[in-house]
């Protein structure tokens, strides 16, 4: 063997490791990584879903990391697998709105369903949002995508970001799942500058109790309410109302605890680790994904004051007042949102609880955003 | 007679090349838009160009299928009357309506510019149409409410 052999088999090896493909943009993809790892950790910041989010952007941004890309063979890759099965067939969102289904109880918003109303008003950001897209230039499909950030709901929006604009993917979930983390901080200004004092004060009339019968005909109607009326949203809404079935009837105990649990959080790994992978630095480094974060803060911030101006209006018709705090929860942040509500709520009067009331325009806020995303697949998909 | 030869063949070679000039001038177009050759404009303004065409329904869809092809973001809806072709893009116009039922021997195709008061429009009926999908389903709960408290009032009388 003669030097020249012997350098060449060196290069060679050199150029199988990742430092040999090294470059700047990576090192910024590390740092968004680090940061959305850095909120999940240490601020618990929607950990379950921002750290694997977080450490799917810092791997798959290794040069030559066999993870999103596709083998000689012709075979894909870990991540990609993942990715191409579970988030480009649209399985994912709708297994966790199965899980969510089986985790939720709709009876206080049976018991007091002019709440629906809330949910719908809070759809109010999803909409200006979209007005703003298109005139900062993207297209009427990545628009609608972008826009339905407001709804707070992450499965919601990788289901119609994955049917309508799959490239903003990445950016487009991120921003959702931050930004969902953020309502404690987010909300609370906007709730004091649209309410009074004394609107914070207003006391609502206990819930009635509702019956198991109600809660076992209520995923059936809305079953077939939204069937009827938003087809295309009926594979997440479907899977939504089975998981609430299954609960709600008490025959399948075993498959209700599992859709919550255990099936729950495997997808929630697979979710966030392939949601993550998609931001590769080719990929994310464009003015895209910072225009997206700024205007989701602002989708927030407008569906916020929909679902709270909403209760204000209802209010000038309704004899038995709604307190506008609970308002705010129509985005569906569930039940972050309803969280907000009452913490707001017990500071200005010590007794008076929302959280009840508050979780139904949150919930109602789930159907909404899916209604409104259904709106948009039937629009542009 | 070497006159009228030479006036002769100025004028073939004149025709030859407006022939062939005419042949590489680009077909007329409309925001992009390629018109279909030979048809005839009814109506053209900045926002719309109505022509009609000898060509069938589908020979005048597959012209424009040619134009659309690579082109992403474009959505063909076949309605009963007529083929909708809609661009959810950046491209100028937003859409290209064939009908299907020719009017005096001829298809009618009409270009339509992208109008924000379009987007706007549809917007305001899908934010409408979300309170509508929750108006009924509020609908729907009181009404099965109301039904269940008198059916177990009912049997608790008896």
């Amino acid at each position: 063997m003669n030097a020249s052999e012997i350098l060449d088999m060196l290069v060679g090896t050199w150029l199988t490791t990742g430092l040999a493909h090294f470059d700047w943009q990576v090192m910024i993809m590390w740092a968004v990584g680090f940061l959305f790892m850095y909120l999940a950790i240490a601020k618990n910041f929607e950990p379950l879903l921002l750290l694997p989010i977080g450490f799917g952007i810092f791997i798959v941004n290794f040069p030559a990391v066999p993870l999103m890309g596709v083998n000689e063979d012709g075979t894909e890759q870990l991540l990609r697998i993942f990715y191409h099965y579970g988030v480009q067939w649209e399985v994912i969102p709708c297994v966790i709105f199965l899980g969510l289904g089986a985790m939720t109880d709709f009876g206080p918003l049976i018991a007091n369903p002019k709440t629906l109303l809330v949910g719908a008003g809070a759809q109010l950001g999803v909409f200006v949002t979209f007005t703003g897209t298109v005139l900062a230039g993207f297209t009427l499909k990545e628009a609608a995508s972008v826009s339905i950030i407001g709804g707070a709901d992450g499965p919601t929006t990788i289901y119609l970001t994955q049917h309508l604009a799959p490239q903003l993917l990445g950016a487009n979930a991120l921003a959702a799942y931050s930004y969902m983390a953020m309502v404690p901080l987010i909300q609370p200004p906007i709730m004091r500058l649209l309410t009074t004092e004394k609107e914070r004060k207003i006391r609502m009339r206990q819930l009635r109790p509702v019956s198991r019968t109600e809660k076992i005909i209520f995923p059936l109607v809305t079953s077939v309410i939204i069937a009827l009326l938003v087809p295309s949203v009926v594979p997440l809404m479907g899977m939504f109302m089975l998981g609430n079935l299954m609960k709600e009837s008490g025959v399948v105990n075993r498959l209700s605890d599992t859709a919550a649990n255990a099936l729950m959080n495997t997808v929630t790994i697979f979710l966030g680790i392939s949601v993550g992978a998609t931001m590769e630095a080719h990929t994310f480094l464009s003015y895209k994904p910072l225009f997206i974060f700024a205007l989701g803060i602002v989708d927030f911030v407008v569906c916020t004051m929909g679902g709270i101006l909403t209760v204000k209006i209802m209010n000038v018709f309704l004899k038995e007042k709604l307190n506008p705090l609970i308002g705010s929860a129509g985005v569906s942040a569930v039940p972050m949102a309803a969280r907000v509500s009452q913490v707001m709520g017990l500071k200005y009067d010590k007794t008076n609880h929302l959280l009840m009331h508050a979780i139904s325009p949150n919930l109602a806020g789930v159907i909404g955003s899916a209604a409104a995303a259904g709106m948009f697949i039937a629009m542009f998909g | 007679m070497k006159t009228m030869k030479t006036i002769v063949m100025f004028l073939a070679c004149m025709m030859a090349v407006l022939a062939t000039a005419s042949a590489s001038v680009p077909a007329d177009d409309f925001l992009g838009v390629p018109l279909i050759p030979n048809a005839t404009m009814f109506s053209r303004s900045d926002t719309r160009a109505e022509l009609g065409t000898s060509l069938s329904h589908d020979e005048a869809f597959s012209f424009y299928k040619e134009y659309l092809e690579g082109k992403e973001d474009i959505q063909i809806r076949d309605w009963e009357k007529a083929t909708y072709i809609e661009d959810d893009g950046s491209l100028p116009w937003h859409s290209i309506t064939i009908e299907k039922q020719p009017v005096q021997g001829m298809t009618r195709v009409t270009i339509a510019k992208d109008s924000w008061t379009w987007i706007i429009g549809t917007l305001v009926l899908r934010f409408i149409g979300v309170f509508v999908v929750l108006s009924i389903l509020y609908g729907g709960l009181v009404v099965s409410g109301a039904i269940l408290s008198r059916v177990t009032a009912t049997d608790k009388k008896k």
